[in-house]
């Protein structure tokens, strides 16, 4: 596997406008039969290469999953209407093919083993290298980006948000089935990530030319080759301008993850313009506690304050970040967004409605279809 | 095979021949004789599977063939009137299930599917209508043959499909195209009969006529109430076992019914089928081949396709059944290319679908007759077109198997290599 070629530096971090959003979002592809992932990305994506509007649809690492990404977005009305017209569109194309297209973190009954690689070079590459863990990769998460216009900001705010990343995690977790059992976990469908040896968080750095020397110490040892080789839960896409959140899962709608998106946009202006506290290295110590009590327990999960080493409930710490980031979201327009992250607080995430769904008796297939169906809602 | 004395009498009575002779076999007793020929049957299956990685129901086929009236002729072609039920048993089961795999509604989603369905049923119709005709075969009986090979072997294709797993686009249209077409064809070859009739001179076409209302609204009918009795009954059974006997003994029902009333058990089940599944979603679990049972019942039909086997006239016949056999593939695979891009299908797929949808059945010509004799008392075609049709149709039987598992393995490629475990249906 190793190149002749010297190691490439890191790319410089291209200026993006502060505060643009975008989001990714990977779907299950299931079968209208048994709703078992089904292997047809390839035909979903031939029946939707002229589809209209400026977000964009490629495939994912194995055949049953889908990954379509939004333009670049500051609003969430607008960032909503996207997600819906996408949303609207594919349907169409998964009717025309007999499939049905779904939200949801993890397929509660696919088996890992019969899964198979999408037929792309960088696959296969992922494939040889990590051999199973490839196919079990076969979860599917919601992925913001979030603009920036220098790499030293980008990553002060980087750390800085990792005190919010179980906020993320409890609020779109909808994984709790895996292998047709629950597993106990609101989101069971990060512990697929965190198998990766290159999974966590960022090096603690300030500024982006220590990080160009810590990435050139990385590719020198030949195990990192791009910044693609890192499943950090916040990573920085020098190409893009913008840090990406990769820890929550899919939502069962699209009205979640346009809320998602724009609540962690409100985080981010409140962090930059308040500055509240400054990032330290020491944040670390309570990360990965608290990132496990927010995929295990969810909203009722307990963290840890990195500062004052209060605990508390992440429902209540949530509640708290709303209340002082509502300014910052009604200058975003985005109110709704807080409305509706206020309404989860209420009704529970996404992996309580599953499981509410199976509680009534109801074969598991049966709570599959009730997903997609609230997904073409 | 000659009715009930004993085994034991009739090895021991001095007049009748030893067992191990042909003649014994001949003369001993038909349960024994097609216990045995199952045996071997499975054990050619198995070989075939394994040395020439053919699929599993060939293995019957041939095995019958080769003890039927071609070869070894154990078995009298009019004897198998006595099974009749039995293998229309065995084929409601494997349309039942067929129903129950396919979502009818993805017509409606998908209108040019639905056109693709009816255009490769009519394309192929009269391909082979038309080249039969330019042959200088009467046209009326073309037409019969033509109405024949409008049909996809809708029991080739189920069970093949479930051996090798495959799964995707082609597989979920192969499906659904082959249920619309068998479903063409009994409607075809009714209106076929009607039109024989007033064509033949000093016979009335009304009773023809309402007897093709009669059979086909009575087969739909039948069909739905079927499915409907089950969605009822099938609430009461709480284990799986249960309820896949519930649903052998319903289709048992269904197809002594059907038979008992002459209409079509192939278009009654395969409703029912589908009626059952519209109507229960995910509460109607169908194990493959409704269990063990259906499983004996399947290995019998494939063995009684191989006894039916019929290649008489052969030498005389071969450049007609060679044209009906080529201007169906023409026929089946122009109108599937055609419509491939507008119903969203890729080129290698369409191709792998058309040589899928190849397998035929010889249950198409024996549906309007009531027992394998040759009807006497509807005009009988052309006796040099039947023949061409009934080898035809042998040989696309006889070789289903391999065009099902060409199409959907080696060209669509949706089969899972590796070794297939032995597992029950998954979906909790």
């Amino acid at each position: 596997m190793a190149d002749s070629q010297p190691p490439l530096a890191l790319q410089s971090f291209t200026p993006s406008k502060p505060l643009t959003l975008g989001v990714e979002l990977e779907l299950q592809i299931l079968s209208t039969h048994d709703f078992d992932l089904a292997p047809q990305a390839e035909d979903l994506l031939r029946e939707t290469a002229r589809h209209t509007g400026a977000w964009d649809i490629k495939p994912e690492i194995t055949r049953s999953m889908i990954e379509i990404g939004t333009s670049i977005q500051t609003e969430y009305g607008p960032m909503l209407a996207e997600l819906q017209d996408l949303q609207q569109q594919i349907a169409r194309a998964a009717r025309k093919l007999n499939i049905a297209v779904g939200g949801g973190g993890t397929h509660p009954y696919q088996r890992w083993s019969d899964q198979e690689i999408f037929p792309s070079e960088r696959f296969r590459y992922i494939s040889q290298l990590y051999g199973y863990l490839a196919k079990q990769f076969t979860v599917f998460g919601q992925h913001v980006h979030v603009g920036c216009e220098d790499g030293d900001r980008a990553l002060w705010l980087l750390h800085a948000l990792s005190r919010y990343v179980p906020h993320f995690i409890a609020l779109s977790a909808s994984s709790p089935f895996v292998q047709g059992q629950d597993t106990g976990f609101d989101s069971a469908r990060l512990n697929s990530v965190f198998a990766f040896p290159l999974s966590g968080r960022a090096p603690f750095v300030h500024t982006w030319d220590e990080f160009g020397a810590f990435f050139d110490k990385m590719t020198a040892t030949g195990v990192v080759q791009s910044m693609k080789d890192f499943y950090w839960d916040i990573r920085p896409k020098p190409e893009f301008g913008t840090i990406e959140l990769r820890v929550c899962d899919t939502p069962l709608t699209v009205k979640k993850a346009a809320a998602l998106a724009c609540y962690l946009q409100a985080i981010c202006r409140y962090l930059r313009e308040e500055r509240p506290f400054e990032p330290a290295e020491d944040d670390y110590l309570v990360y990965t506690f608290n990132r496990f009590q927010a995929c295990r327990f969810g909203l009722d999960g307990e963290i840890v304050d990195p500062k004052t080493h209060q605990r508390q409930k992440i429902r209540d710490d949530i509640l708290r970040t709303l209340a002082k980031v509502d300014a910052h979201a009604l200058d975003l327009r985005g109110l709704p967004a807080c409305q509706a992250i206020r309404d989860a607080l209420n009704d529970g995430n996404d992996a309580t409605w599953l499981r509410r769904q199976r509680s009534g008796g109801s074969p598991l297939t049966a709570v599959v279809e009730r997903a997609a169906a609230c997904w073409v809602e | 095979m000659r009715l009930a004395e004993s085994p034991l009498l009739a090895a021991s009575a001095p007049s009748s021949p030893a067992l191990w002779t042909l003649e014994g076999w001949r003369s001993a007793d038909p349960v024994m004789g097609i216990a045995l020929l199952m045996i071997v049957a499975l054990l050619a299956s198995e070989a075939l599977s394994r040395f020439a990685r053919l699929p599993r129901a060939v293995g019957p086929m041939l095995v019958g063939a080769l003890a039927g009236p071609l070869l070894l002729r154990l078995l009298d072609l009019s004897e198998l009137d006595r099974w009749k039920p039995l293998l229309d048993l065995a084929v409601g089961v494997l349309v039942f299930e067929l129903g129950t795999r396919i979502r009818p509604r993805w017509l409606i989603d998908n209108p040019w599917l639905a056109a693709k369905g009816v255009a490769e049923a009519l394309l192929a119709a009269v391909a082979v209508t038309g080249v039969l005709w330019a042959l200088g075969a009467p046209p009326i009986s073309a037409a019969l043959a033509g109405a024949v090979a409008m049909a996809t072997s809708p029991v080739i294709t189920i069970v093949v499909q479930h051996e090798l797993r495959a799964r995707g686009q082609v597989t979920e249209r192969l499906l659904l195209m082959a249920a619309l077409n068998s479903m063409l064809a009994a409607l075809a070859l009714k209106v076929w009969r009607v039109v024989a009739v007033a064509d033949a001179p000093g016979l009335d076409w009304q009773p023809a006529l309402a007897n093709a209302v009669y059979v086909l609204g009575g087969s739909f009918l039948l069909g739905t109430a079927a499915g409907m009795v089950l969605r009822r009954l099938a609430g009461a059974m709480h284990s799986a076992a249960n309820t896949a006997v519930l649903q052998l003994a319903l289709l048992i029902l269904a197809a002594m019914l059907a038979n008992q009333f002459t209409l079509s058990p192939l278009l009654a089940l395969l409703i029912a089928g589908m009626v059952a599944r519209q109507r229960m979603g995910h509460t109607l679990k169908v194990e493959p081949q409704l269990g063990t049972a259906g499983a004996a019942l399947t290995v019998l039909l494939f063995l009684s396709f191989g006894l039916l086997s019929n290649f008489d006239g052969l030498a005389a016949a071969w450049p007609w059944a060679l044209a009906i056999v080529l201007a169906r593939l023409a026929g089946k695979t122009a109108a599937v290319l055609a419509l491939a891009r507008p119903s969203g299908l890729g080129w290698r797929q369409s191709i792998g679908l058309a040589l899928a949808l190849q397998p035929a059945s010889n249950l198409a010509v024996l549906l309007s007759v009531s027992t394998f004799g040759w009807p006497t008392n509807f005009p009988s075609p052309d006796a040099d077109v039947l023949r061409a049709v009934v080898i035809a149709t042998t040989f696309m039987q006889l070789t289903g198997p391999w065009w099902t598992q060409f199409g959907l393995k080696h060209v669509a490629r949706e089969c899972p290599s590796g070794p297939s475990e032995l597992r029950t249906p998954r979906a909790p």
